[in-house]
């Protein structure tokens, strides 16, 4: 592993950024971190990063998680927000998380249009996971995660 | 004051909407930069200001930077690019293609507020 | 456990007297909620037994950490802009000639928080001193943790955003991690220590410029009138003191007086007139 790699210090100093700019601006509903009671599966949105370094990185909450992504992203009422509304926030989330994550990566290092999965976890064969910022927010199962490819992007020291 | 949101993340284009449009700008959208020459082209008075991600299907927010500055008629616009790419060398490209300014993503309201007072592009008093 | 009407009025006045915000009934849940941690430490059990605490017995550093808990995140660069035009305009052009024998320049950063008031300051000199010329600026805080904070001169992504011109950020600053800090040119030249203005302060060499903003506010005026009175001997008698906006020496300490400086103000030692002595011919 490259001494470059993110490290979970790293993805928390993110998360924290982007909670105090768009899910909890007043500081008053932070993500805190801790196993939470079921683990979060049931929205995943993901970036892929390739290029010079291959992976992935992947936020995954509840349904009740990613509906109060979106009303405090797009500054509505949870009753408001629509599918359309949770799958374009949670694929900017992981948009905003992966570009922040890819700024620490070898500079050729490029990040995909997000991919946003309903109702299962995204799963990447052949990549292993780095590190995961496991935790809830408001209660609900909230995680954010890197996966590295197995074969691409490992420089011998 | 109109401003014009080009962004390919219809979350992003809501949330800059939102907060543009509380400053007193009329806003137009486009997904992206090809798409956004031609929503311009087609206009009578062109925007004051684009806010511009850079990472964008078609044509991407350097190259319509770059565009804009070689387009007579949209020369005067103030552009500012509004994206996740952080990196020193990202900066200084798109300063050098003619940003005006740069907001990187993440960014609080205030933040953008605050950048485009810097501009000029806020009527005095109307602060968050 | 909701705040009493009248806690929520003490916390919001000292806010708004600070800052910009202004605490809307509505936010008691936001107060009580920043407030919790800062309570705790306090050693209070509630936020509420913590409020009744400040308001029976004043404590300017807790009045402080409860302005810091509420206000995080709200700390711009080159905060209200006006002085540091000022500084550019109209100061350092007078400093250049006055100081031509020496070519260098002292300034004190008197309450520097987390740093962005001093690197401001430095940006602001390297960019107007002409070639040549030095300075020295000295950032002090009654906060040790802030005092480490802006030694280090690092800053998140969304702490550079706000109020920095993006050609002073790729100037001034590397990426470092998962944020932004200042490069050594910046740095150098600048001291950091822990500083308490209420307390006899540590002999310094006099300074040029002094930048007291937003901190004489949490003092009474007895304390406000000590601590200007030990800041002014260390001001050079042709020098420039600097406030918060909504600040002013005016009935508080008379051997000051107001200059307007474009859309701001700055305070100067008053020439003292000999008894006996005409007025100037």
């Amino acid at each position: 592993m490259s001494e470059n790699t993110p490290t979970i210090d790293d993805l928390r100093e993110i998360a924290d950024q982007v909670w105090s700019a768009y899910l909890d601006p007043e500081g008053v509903r932070p993500f805190e971190l801790g196993e939470p009671k079921q683990p979060a599966t049931a929205v995943s949105a993901s970036v892929s990063l390739t290029g010079a370094w291959h992976g992935h990185v992947v936020v995954t909450c509840s349904s009740e998680a990613a509906r109060h992504a979106a009303a405090a992203f797009l500054a509505m009422g949870t009753e408001e927000v629509g599918d359309e509304d949770i799958t374009d926030v949670m694929g900017e989330l992981a948009n905003i998380v992966g570009g922040n994550v890819k700024s620490m990566l070898p500079p050729a290092t490029l990040v995909s249009l997000p991919h946003v999965v309903n109702g299962a976890s995204n799963r990447f064969p052949t990549t292993r996971q780095i590190c995961e910022l496991a935790g809830t927010w408001l209660d609900e199962p909230f995680s954010i995660s890197m996966w590295q490819g197995r074969d691409a992007g490992v420089v011998a020291a | 004051m109109h401003a014009i949101v080009i962004d390919d993340s219809r979350a992003m284009r809501l949330i800059l909407r939102r907060i543009v449009g509380q400053l007193g700008f009329e806003v137009s959208d486009a997904e992206d930069g090809r798409a956004a020459l031609d929503l311009l082209a087609g206009m009578e008075t062109v925007p004051n200001l684009a806010l511009v991600d850079w990472n964008m299907p078609n044509m991407n927010g350097l190259e319509f930077v770059t565009a804009a500055r070689e387009d007579e008629r949209l020369r005067d616009m103030t552009l500012v690019m509004v994206t996740t790419e952080s990196e020193q060398s990202h900066i200084v490209r798109a300063l050098a293609a003619g940003a005006h300014e740069y907001v990187i993503k993440p960014f609080t309201s205030e933040a953008m507020i605050e950048k485009l007072a810097l501009l000029g592009l806020v009527p005095t008093g109307a602060n968050s | 456990m909701t705040l009493s009407a009248a806690d929520f009025a003490f916390v919001a006045g000292l806010v708004r007297r600070e800052s910009a915000i202004v605490l809307t009934p509505g936010k008691e849940y936001l107060v009580e909620a920043r407030l919790l941690p800062v309570a705790r430490q306090a050693g209070a059990a509630s936020v509420a037994e913590f409020l009744a605490g400040l308001q029976r017995r004043p404590d300017p550093t807790a009045n402080r950490s409860v302005v810091d808990a509420l206000t995080t995140n709200e700390t711009s660069w080159f905060r209200d802009r006006e002085p540091f035009t000022a500084l550019t305009d109209v100061v350092l052009p007078e400093l250049v000639t006055s100081r031509a024998p020496t070519r260098s320049l002292r300034i004190w950063s008197a309450a520097c928080s987390s740093g962005q008031e001093p690197y401001s300051l430095a940006i602001t000199l390297q960019q107007a001193l002409p070639a040549g010329w030095r300075y020295h600026i000295t950032g002090t805080d009654i906060s040790t943790e802030m005092i480490k904070r802006a030694s280090a001169g690092e800053f998140s992504q969304v702490e550079v955003n706000r109020g920095l011109p993006v050609q002073q950020l790729v100037h001034h600053f590397t990426r470092s991690g998962t944020g932004w800090k200042v490069t050594p040119a910046l740095r150098e030249n600048i001291t950091f220590q822990q500083l308490n203005l209420t307390a006899p302060l540590p002999s310094m060499a006099p300074f040029d410029v002094i930048f007291l903003r937003n901190v004489l506010i949490y003092f009474d005026v007895e304390t406000k009138r000590s601590v200007l009175r030990s800041v002014s001997r260390l001001l050079r008698p042709d020098g420039w003191l600097f406030l918060g906006a909504a600040e002013t020496t005016i009935g508080v300490d008379e051997s000051f007086e107001r200059v307007a400086i474009g859309r701001t103000s700055a305070y100067r030692p008053r020439v003292q007139v000999p008894a006996g002595a005409l007025g100037k011919g």
